[in-house]
């Protein structure tokens, strides 16, 4: 049991705050997709979804971005024919669209330069942007997110754990030492 | 007891006894429905040149404590109660709310039926009411008389700026005639907060170098001030964070063009629930209002209604479509009601520390 750095409400309201900060920055949400990132990024990025839906009237579509063959520290076999085969679910282009990357943490980086390489596979986006509910600081590649639920500054001894309802049993954000 | 009397505009008038000084006063007369934190409502400069009526029963028998004064020296006009108590619970067992009222020369009545006063404002509307000695010809030709000043802000906002420092972000509060809560919440986040009179001008306030700047709540209506507030207004909220409270949301709301009305009843309770538009989310806070925004007259291209009274459906929140700026109706700090909504100053912090991370360049 770690010491919860965000509860419900506040992990709503970090979430309230970035979908503000999507309409600030875009201008509106013209030409608007949110992409979560496998597992956690899907149910945040939806949350967003729904409150651009009650703020703006407008549906915006979610994919779901499986970032596994893209991973670096994976071996892949270049003489496979299943590399590029993955269980992304969007059903919509990206040609054209501002994008937003959603996740739950951003830590190294990683994880989102290896879902910047998968989106771009898919097409040629107009933008991508990056919102995180959590950035805890050692990142070890040069990308920042545009939207910060919350910046925890954290030693990399610690862990980082984010709950979401829909398939944990609570909201919540908990720092583990 | 001396006998003394409320009377009112319209020709009614009400007997009760006397408690707090013996003052004869004239004031708007509103009707306060929340249960507790009398001492809050009191000491809120708010309540400038008004008579205060508490539909609670019974006022006062909870003492007077050290920290939850809303102002230093509260300038209401009269407290009217059904009962009151005369307990002191501070550590020198000496501050009761007869004393209290007494010291700041604010005159009460008490065994008056409140909520009878209350029913009958609900359908006259808002009016003057005086308390006097002899309810006479008069003293009702004084009450018409009297003309009640539109300068409450100028009389109760502080002259000079004053610091209350800490080592956190770099607040600007100006002070529209505030309330001591939205100082404690935001020393809560260790701001380091400057005051600044209500006139300052945004070249006096960007000086200051501020990370976020909070437009206070204060009594009377926005529509009593001059429109270098606004010019003031237009130009902070494209340079820093903006937190309007009250009177501030009101003033943030027409320096983005927006009307404001006078509502008919002033609402004091903490009894109306409020929707969170983006969320669903239903919440309740303290209110505190004779005016509101006028929602046919917001442009949507520049601000969303964030937050909506679902009683009598008045605007409750705003916020800036491209800016980090945004008000609320209501009082976040709770002091008296529910904190439910406090979380808004965190949203301030945020806003603030986004900020300074981009060193300002995401404007």
């Amino acid at each position: 049991m770690g010491k919860i750095i965000l509860d419900k409400m506040a992990m709503q309201r970090a979430l309230t705050r970035i979908t503000y900060e999507i309409v600030e920055k875009n201008k509106g949400v013209e030409d608007l997709v949110l992409i979560g990132i496998k597992t956690r990024g899907i149910f945040l990025a939806n949350r967003i979804a729904d409150r651009l839906q009650q703020l703006e009237n407008v549906t915006i579509p979610v994919g779901e971005l499986d970032i596994t063959n893209y991973r670096d520290d994976i071996e892949h076999d270049s003489t496979s024919s299943d590399v590029k085969m993955s269980n992304n679910k969007i059903d919509f282009s990206v040609e054209g669209k501002r994008v937003i990357l959603v996740d739950d943490v951003l830590y190294t980086g990683r994880t989102v330069r290896a879902a910047l390489s998968a989106v771009m596979d898919l097409g040629r986006p107009k933008s991508i942007n990056l919102a995180v509910l959590v950035d805890r600081g050692h990142r070890e590649l040069p990308i920042r997110a545009d939207f910060v639920g919350k910046n925890i500054p954290s030693s990399q001894k610690e862990k980082i754990k984010v709950y979401v309802s829909e398939i944990d049993d609570k909201d919540a954000v908990e720092l583990i030492k | 007891m001396t006998q003394r009397y409320l009377i009112l505009e319209d020709g009614s008038a009400y007997a009760g006894k006397a408690f707090g000084s013996l003052a004869t006063t004239t004031g708007e007369l509103v009707a306060n429905s929340t249960m507790n934190g009398y001492q809050e409502i009191i000491s809120n400069q708010i309540y400038h040149n008004q008579i205060i009526v508490f539909t609670q029963t019974s006022i006062g028998n909870t003492g007077l404590a050290q920290n939850a004064y809303e102002s230093v020296l509260p300038t209401a006009k009269g407290v009217i109660v059904r009962e009151y108590e005369n307990l002191a619970t501070d550590h020198f067992k000496r501050i009761s709310l007869d004393r209290y009222l007494k010291r700041h020369k604010i005159p009460g009545i008490y065994d008056v039926d409140t909520r009878q006063i209350r029913r009958h404002l609900q359908q006259k509307g808002n009016m003057k009411a005086s308390i006097v000695d002899v309810a006479d010809e008069h003293a009702f030709d004084q009450l018409h008389a009297t003309v009640l000043t539109n300068q409450q802000v100028a009389q109760v906002a502080t002259p000079k700026p004053y610091p209350n420092p800490d080592e956190g972000a770099n607040v600007i509060v100006v002070d529209f005639g505030l309330k001591s809560g939205i100082l404690r919440e935001l020393s809560k986040r260790d701001c380091n907060i400057t005051v600044v009179p209500w006139n300052s001008t945004s070249e006096t306030i960007l000086d200051l170098d501020p990370d976020g700047v909070v437009l206070s709540t204060g009594p009377g209506a926005p529509g009593n001030l001059p429109e270098s507030v606004l010019q003031m207004i237009r130009e902070v909220q494209t340079q820093v964070p903006l937190f309007g409270i009250g009177l501030g949301h009101e003033l943030f709301a027409m320096a983005n063009g927006a009307k404001i009305s006078q509502l008919r009843v002033e609402h004091h309770g903490s009894n109306h629930p409020i929707r969170e538009i983006i969320t669903n989310e239903i919440f309740f806070s303290g209110q505190e209002q004779g005016y509101a925004v006028d929602s046919k007259s917001i442009d949507h291209a520049k601000l969303f209604i964030t937050h909506i009274d679902l009683v009598n459906g008045t605007v409750q929140g705003l916020r800036h479509r491209d800016y980090p700026a945004f008000s609320v109706q209501f009082s976040p700090d709770g002091a008296p009601g529910p904190k439910d909504s406090v979380g808004l100053f965190d949203d301030f912090t945020e806003f603030m520390a986004r900020r300074r991370d981009n060193n300002g360049d995401e404007y």
